[in-house]
């Protein structure tokens, strides 16, 4: 850490939010979000037994479906990567076969979403199978990812300079992500992403805060936001010890 | 290998010199039946 360490939310929902980190290095933002993407454990389907597939589609194509379909993952401790959870479904058609219709035998791991399409079946077709589902990270595969949409911005300052002068036609000024005006925080979708549009006939120069960051995170409904970014700084925290062991050793 | 003919619906079993022909309508279009086993598939 750089200097006095703060986090601030801009905006904030259970799957996505917008908050603003100062005092961390450029080199830690991009590892907070890296371990976001890749480091957190989340449960997802990693085999199916198929009892009766009539549907036009073939097992693999279904089997990488139910793969996707984003999970519920226990807290910390619950589970260890070696654990399984059983899901099941057994739709038949004329219906479609939803994530919703997943059985699991642990309440604590269920479908993210109920309304995850998995195949239109006809009448007379009929899906019954049985899954396997693992804890393991998203640097092993993609279906393993609990942040979605992970990426930060340099925090940016607005400051009026002076006026547009007269006659002049003031040219588009299109920022995105969070200005920072006078100690308030803005987003920018709040002017359309351009600041002619909040600084209207007036010359503003924009510079990067620096070691001010702005994140945009997005989970795949396996966990909050808030828990996300804590399991992520966890492992960050992991390594780093398991580092310092190896080198004493 | 059992079969189920597209036009006629009902089951059919090929052999050696029969031919791909149904035995009862003669189309000669077969559908391969899919096995009863239970069928494990990685997601990878």
């Amino acid at each position: 850490m750089t200097e006095e360490y703060d986090v601030e939310f801009v905006e904030r929902e259970d799957r996505e939010a917008r908050f603003l980190v100062r005092g961390v290095t450029p080199a830690f933002a991009n590892g907070i979000r890296r371990a976001m993407i890749a480091d957190v454990p989340t449960m997802a389907i990693d085999t199916v037994r198929f009892v009766e597939n009539s549907s036009v589609m073939f097992d693999e194509q279904l089997a990488l479906r139910l793969g996707l379909v984003p999970l519920t993952t226990p807290p910390v401790g619950e589970f260890v990567e070696d654990d399984t959870v059983t899901l099941s479904i057994d739709v038949e058609g004329p219906a479609t076969a939803y994530s919703g219709n997943l059985v699991s035998s642990d309440s604590l791991v269920q479908p993210a979403d109920e309304n995850v399409p998995i195949i239109d079946l006809k009448d007379g077709q009929r899906l019954e199978a049985e899954a396997e589902v693992v804890l393991d990270r998203g640097k092993n595969h993609a279906k393993h990812q609990g942040g979605v949409a992970v990426g930060y911005r340099h925090l940016q300052r607005v400051e009026v300079v002076g006026d547009v002068p007269e006659f002049e036609e003031p040219d588009e000024r299109i920022v995105r992500g969070v200005i920072e005006d006078d100690g308030e925080l803005v987003p920018t979708s709040e002017f359309d992403h351009d600041l002619t549009n909040r600084y209207p006939d007036q010359e503003v120069a924009i510079e990067d805060v620096p070691n001010a960051f702005v994140f945009h995170v997005e989970t795949d409904g396996s966990f909050t936001v808030e828990e996300l970014v804590t399991r992520a700084a966890e492992t960050i925290e992991a390594r780093a010890t398991e580092l310092e062991e190896a080198v004493q050793l | 290998m059992s079969y189920k003919c597209s036009r006629c619906k009902r089951d059919v079993q090929l052999d050696e010199y029969g031919g791909v022909r149904c035995p009862y309508c003669g189309h000669r279009v077969l559908l391969k039946e899919r096995s009863r086993d239970v069928k494990e598939v990685g997601v990878q």
